[in-house]
């Protein structure tokens, strides 16, 4: 794993456990947590750390922004049906997250 | 489990003495042929030989814990004081006298487990069994176990079974065939003196809870209805938690813990408000563990079963209506289960970070935009983890996962020990209206 492909995952981790942790419920909360956990599973469970620290409370441009790091992962050899599939998943959590 | 089989050997023996006149009951038939009684009298000293036997053990592995109250400390300090003068050492060696000279033999496992007609027979063989099964609980690894203050009640227990079997010798003796206990006399004394000496001190009826027990199985078969079906599969993941998860999957476990106690609190608050404010309280400490282990990683382990039934648990409890009434009996099921669970987890987090099997991720470089510098290095402490407990997840695990030991208080004696040393003293007080004498 290079260094650019581990900073974009990174973030892509840090903006689901953001999310996770703002999620309205229990039910979300976990969701987000299974996309994570999924996340982790497609890289082998040899992902860095994450950091939620300083980051937007806001759900909304979270979800965006992780949406674009997942997507942009892509671009370091990950399988596309894996990506679609794990977007597929942080929307449904997304959904679950709605008032 | 000690309890339970003692609990059987002092029942059956307190049903015994208070039988009378037992010449007459060892007969099947209203004739009572003297070979009838022979035959039966001969079964009953091998079962009697079974019980003497599990004392004689249980008694000498109880006895080097066991220090007198009553003699005074030997002046040589390399002298131990239960040695010989003490009622536990004159119990014992009483004891192995009366068992080396019966030559009765020990009831075999047919004898042990063949029911009979005869009601004194079946008594004695109830005894002698669960003296054989209390083999496994008072003797080997699990008398390594005891506690001087357990082994005082264990011996208590075996001072007050040898009295009954004195006294119940003194009874049987006019049986054909019958073979009277070697040293009757002093046996009775020792086993007298042995209970007054443990008396003086602080018996632990925690005894009852030791040895032995079967091992937890996986409970099969279709998904229970309702609630039960949470109950079954928390069960089943219980077990399966033998094995180590890797940490992918102990995330998943602590996910599900997390969903299935904030569900449950709801319904439970209607029943018991404690355990609705302790799974609150779990659900809250199973969040923050979720966060604290999102930066633990490591592929050692297994645990897929577990997760299985961890998605059985969370899938059943979405399925069940908010208003779902949950018995205080199936509450306290559920209570058992999680304290048992979070010690599990707390345990798996502790050892696989001692070895090895959980890591700490490395943090990585990142780009800052709000300092004057590009890239923002990260903050290094340079130092290892070599503790478990420089984790915050271990020190989450430790100050509120980990339930605290429960606070039992004195653990009761029980009612059959009440019961035997009652019907020890039992002598027939009306004699008209006991069918066991006489009639004029």
């Amino acid at each position: 794993m290079d260094l650019a492909h581990a900073q974009r995952l990174v973030e892509a981790r840090s903006y689901i456990a953001a999310l996770a942790d703002s999620a309205r419920t229990v039910e979300a909360s976990s969701a987000y947590e299974h996309v994570l956990i999924e996340l982790d599973r497609l890289h082998g469970d040899e992902s860095p750390a994450l950091s939620t620290d300083g980051l937007t409370t806001n759900r909304d441009v979270l979800f965006a922004v992780a949406n674009s790091a997942v997507e942009d992962l892509q671009c370091y050899g990950l399988d596309a049906l894996d990506i679609e599939l794990l977007l597929t998943r942080l929307d449904e959590a997304h959904s679950l997250d709605r008032p | 489990m000690y309890g339970q089989n003692g609990d059987r050997m002092r029942t059956e023996l307190a049903a015994l003495l208070r039988q009378h006149r037992v010449q007459h009951r060892l007969g099947s038939s209203p004739s009572q042929s003297p070979a009838e009684r022979e035959a039966a009298g001969l079964l009953i000293l091998r079962y009697r030989h079974t019980v003497l036997a599990w004392c004689a053990e249980a008694v000498m592995a109880a006895k080097p814990l066991v220090f007198s109250t009553a003699l005074p400390a030997p002046a040589n300090p390399f002298r131990a004081s239960n040695e010989d003068g003490a009622a536990v050492s004159e119990l014992a060696r009483a004891l192995h006298v009366a068992r080396d000279a019966s030559t009765a033999g020990q009831a075999t496992l047919e004898m042990l487990n063949s029911p009979s007609d005869n009601g004194v027979v079946e008594h004695w063989r109830n005894v002698a069994n669960a003296a054989a099964l209390a083999e496994h609980d008072t003797n080997g690894s699990a008398a390594g176990a005891l506690t001087a203050a357990q082994a005082e009640a264990l011996v208590g227990d075996v001072a007050a079974i040898t009295q009954a079997l004195v006294m119940l010798d003194h009874r049987y003796s006019n049986t054909p065939g019958w073979e009277k206990l070697a040293d009757r006399a002093r046996l009775g004394w020792a086993a007298l003196a042995t209970a007054l000496d443990v008396s003086l001190g602080q018996p632990d009826y925690s005894v009852d809870q030791t040895g032995w027990r079967p091992r937890t199985k996986i409970l099969r078969g279709p998904a229970r209805p309702g609630v039960l079906g949470v109950l079954q599969a928390e069960h089943n993941l219980l077990v399966h938690l033998r094995s180590f998860p890797n940490a992918m999957n102990l995330r998943l476990l602590v996910d599900s813990q997390r969903q299935v106690s904030n569900s449950l609190a709801p319904m439970a608050e209607r029943i018991n408000g404690e355990y609705a404010a302790r799974w609150v309280a779990r659900g809250t400490t199973y969040a923050l563990i979720q966060q604290q282990l999102r930066n633990i990683g490591g592929r050692l382990g297994h645990g897929g079963p577990a997760v299985a039934e961890a998605a059985n648990a969370t899938a059943r409890v979405r399925a069940l209506k908010p208003d779902t009434i949950i018995e205080p009996r199936v509450l306290a099921g559920f209570q058992t289960l999680f304290d048992r669970i979070d010690h599990r987890i707390a345990d798996i987090v502790e050892d696989g970070i001692d070895r090895g099997a959980f890591v700490e991720r490395i943090k990585i470089p990142r780009l800052g935009t709000d300092t004057k510098h590009l890239i923002v290095p990260t903050e290094e402490k340079f130092v290892p983890v070599t503790r478990a407990s420089d984790l915050d997840v271990v020190q989450t695990l430790r100050e509120q996962l980990r339930p605290p030991p429960p606070d039992p208080g004195p653990a009761s004696p029980g009612r059959s020990r009440a019961e035997l040393h009652t019907a020890i003293l039992h002598r027939p007080s009306n004699r008209g209206a006991n069918p066991d004498v006489h009639r004029l």
